[in-house]
């Protein structure tokens, strides 16, 4: 059952219905820096206060992980005047399938600088970094334009609307790297070093860019925050579903006849999704299969969406992600074999090169799902190919491995008839014990 | 060993191969160089800048031989190898001459199943090249890219790091053409929220000429 409530009298509120909203004032007309305004120029809310209304909002990040927003700003050490710290926003959007952080930066910028500015606050932060994936270059330049405008009118800088608070906001372009989505790879990015993912521990929280305390958010999720200070938490939990609540931007993408970028809240059934938000599978073909939340979630047969909504709890029993909420929908046609051989070449192409397994093991899948989809392979890779997967998961300093392990998991257990449909047969059974007595 | 399997080949780069970029050529002006220091004054360290300061070595250059990475290494006064570590790393810093428009054509994931590879294919016909090659006379090249995060308006392409295409159509490719050979690039375009185009009637911006709607893509004749 759908746990989005009446969905289809939701009104947004991430990019609300109004005309040139990107722009300062029609974003001032709109209550735009209200939030930020209460914060500082009233005595309801001090930094703990603020980190507290985003706990109770129970908001989950939206980048991927699903990790509570409020809980994350509250590991921040206690503030030392001597020692600096950083917020970043992760606007590398890079995940296959999403597409939904480009279009906020688009249309509603400011809400992104408003939501920096109140986690800056509620963690006594003075400088906050926002990292947008190198390829967005017209969206960098529109959002650094908009900025310089915040800029002007006071709203970032010193002394922000006449209080102590002082914080800048520095737009940072990448050049073109997926794991630069990684919250420690992006530190490094940040500090002007090849984007190699971090050891955890010592978390971001302890040390991060340069050092120094960090936090990390997602654009999405600060774009929430001057919505849950204006509306307060409980106003943002009654939102969607319960464990899991709030408005979300979906990213439809694929065999429909409607894809883009849709508010609504979390908890909508996928089947209203496809069906009646996307208009329906392109040319009135059936559901094959469909990925939920970006490249790295187990795909999800059309046999397996019955009731099964778009929030983390549901998406687990089913056998899936929440990820970042980019769907993509495939029809009957789509040949899975093709379809997996495609995501194996993104992650060898976008692993690091760190650690062993992910960098030699992307490479392995590729080649052996290129061999099999190439009607070359036998039954035997496909054991091999598990073999593989259980050699990557969690062996590596970060978790683009197991994000490339997955899919290909998932997608030769749920499909496993059409990849053995292209295999040969093997000299030994598929399955069996190769070491003999 | 069939020729479908990737060998990764492994050559040590040349240590100093010959300089591309003529010396007198090889150097900011005075207005970058302030730029650069703009940069460097936002990072506690320099090194924060380099993303920023290749980026303007690409944009001034065209690409980023190893003399280019010196002279971006001298302006922030950090090592050579951190700086060539960087260009390096990176997919969108050109390690070697471009033609005059890169074409990326993304064939990742939504893309690969409305259209993508059909449209690299297109093109790669249409300009007699293979992906990853320049035309001959210099001005296109073809490359296959991944994710660019226009997922909804598949298949897309990207023009030398900058603009998108969305909605790629054989007629629209053709258009695309004759408009680079004539250097005239086209212009940003905004993709109308299909939200927006029931509650507002069309695009919410009113401060761009361009605009297009997310469409269902076409179907896939190849997928690789």
């Amino acid at each position: 059952m759908s746990k989005a409530g009446d969905w289809r009298n939701y009104k947004r509120v991430l990019l609300p219905p109004v005309k040139d909203l990107h722009k300062l004032d029609v974003y001032e007309a709109n209550e735009g820096y209200s939030a930020l305004r209460e914060i500082l120029t009233t005595d309801k809310w001090d930094p703990t206060s603020v980190t507290d209304e985003m706990k109770k909002s129970g908001l989950k990040g939206r980048g991927g992980a699903g990790f509570p927003t409020g809980l994350k700003w509250s590991f921040m050490p206690p503030i030392d005047p001597d020692v600096p710290r950083f917020l970043c926003c992760n606007g590398d959007e890079s995940e296959p399938g999403t597409f939904k952080d480009r279009q906020l930066l688009e249309y509603n910028p400011h809400s992104v600088f408003e939501g920096m500015l109140i986690a800056s606050y509620a963690m006594g932060i003075k400088t906050g970094f926002l990292y947008i994936r190198g390829e967005f270059a017209d969206w960098i330049t529109h959002t650094e334009a908009e900025l310089e405008k915040a800029y002007d009118k006071g709203y970032v800088g010193k002394n922000i609307m006449g209080s102590d608070f002082s914080c800048d906001i520095v737009i940072h372009k990448g050049a073109g790297a997926y794991i630069c989505g990684e919250e420690s790879s992006l530190m490094n990015s940040l500090e002007g070093k090849r984007a190699y993912p971090r050891i955890k521990p010592p978390f971001p929280a302890q040390k991060g860019v340069w050092g120094y305390p960090t936090t990390i958010n997602n654009v999405e999720t600060l774009a929430c925050a001057p919505l849950i200070i204006r509306n307060g938490g409980e106003w943002y939990a009654g939102i969607g579903a319960q464990s899991h609540p709030g408005p979300v931007l979906y990213g439809i993408s694929g065999h429909v006849n409607r894809p883009g970028v849709y508010e609504y809240p979390t908890g909508m059934l996928i089947s209203d999704l496809i069906y009646e938000v996307a208009g329906g599978m392109r040319g009135g073909k059936k559901l094959k299969a469909l990925v939920p939340g970006g490249s790295s979630t187990p795909v999800l047969r059309a046999d397996m969406i019955d009731g099964v909504t778009m929030d983390a709890d549901s998406l687990r029993e089913a056998g899936s992600m929440m990820g970042t909420s980019g769907m993509l929908i495939m029809d009957e046609d789509t040949d899975m074999v093709s379809f997996l051989r495609r995501i194996t070449h993104f992650y060898h192409h976008e692993s690091c090169g760190q650690c062993t397994p992910c960098r030699e093991g992307t490479g392995w899948l590729e080649n052996i799902v290129t061999r099999i989809d190439e009607g070359e392979g036998n039954l035997r890779d496909l054991d091999l190919l598990m073999d593989l997967c259980s050699q990557m998961e969690g062996r590596t300093v970060c978790a683009l491995a197991d994000a490339a392990a997955w899919p290909v998991r998932y997608t030769i257990d749920r499909f496993r008839d059409e990849f053995e449909a292209k295999c040969k047969p093997s000299l030994v059974p598929s399955g069996a014990d190769l070491v003999m007595a | 060993m069939a020729d479908f399997i990737k060998h990764p080949v492994v050559g040590l780069p040349d240590r100093k191969p010959d300089p591309v970029i003529a010396a007198d050529q090889l150097h900011f002006s005075d207005e970058e160089k302030k730029q650069i220091q703009t940069w460097i004054s936002r990072y506690p360290t320099a090194d924060g800048a380099v993303m920023r300061a290749l980026w303007l070595a690409q944009e001034k250059f065209g690409f980023l031989p190893p003399e280019v990475v010196q002279l971006v290494a001298d302006e922030l006064n950090i090592p050579y190898a951190n700086a060539y570590g960087v260009a390096t790393f990176y997919t969108q810093y050109f390690k070697e001459k471009k033609g005059k428009y890169v074409l990326d054509v993304c064939t990742c994931f939504s893309c690969q199943l409305c259209g993508g590879f059909d449209m690299l294919h297109y093109l790669e016909e249409k300009l007699n090249v293979h992906k990853g090659e320049t035309t001959e006379d210099g001005i296109f090249t073809v490359q296959e890219a991944e994710c660019l995060g226009a997922c909804g308006s598949a298949p897309m392409l990207q023009i030398t790091n900058g603009t998108y295409v969305h909605n790629l159509t054989e007629e629209k490719i053709d258009a695309l053409i004759d408009a680079l050979r004539e250097d005239r690039m086209p212009a940003f375009t905004s993709v109308t929220l299909p939200q927006d185009e029931d509650e507002l009637g069309g695009n919410r911006r009113s401060d761009v000429e361009h605009t297009e709607a997310y469409q269902a893509g076409p179907v896939s004749e190849t997928t690789r």
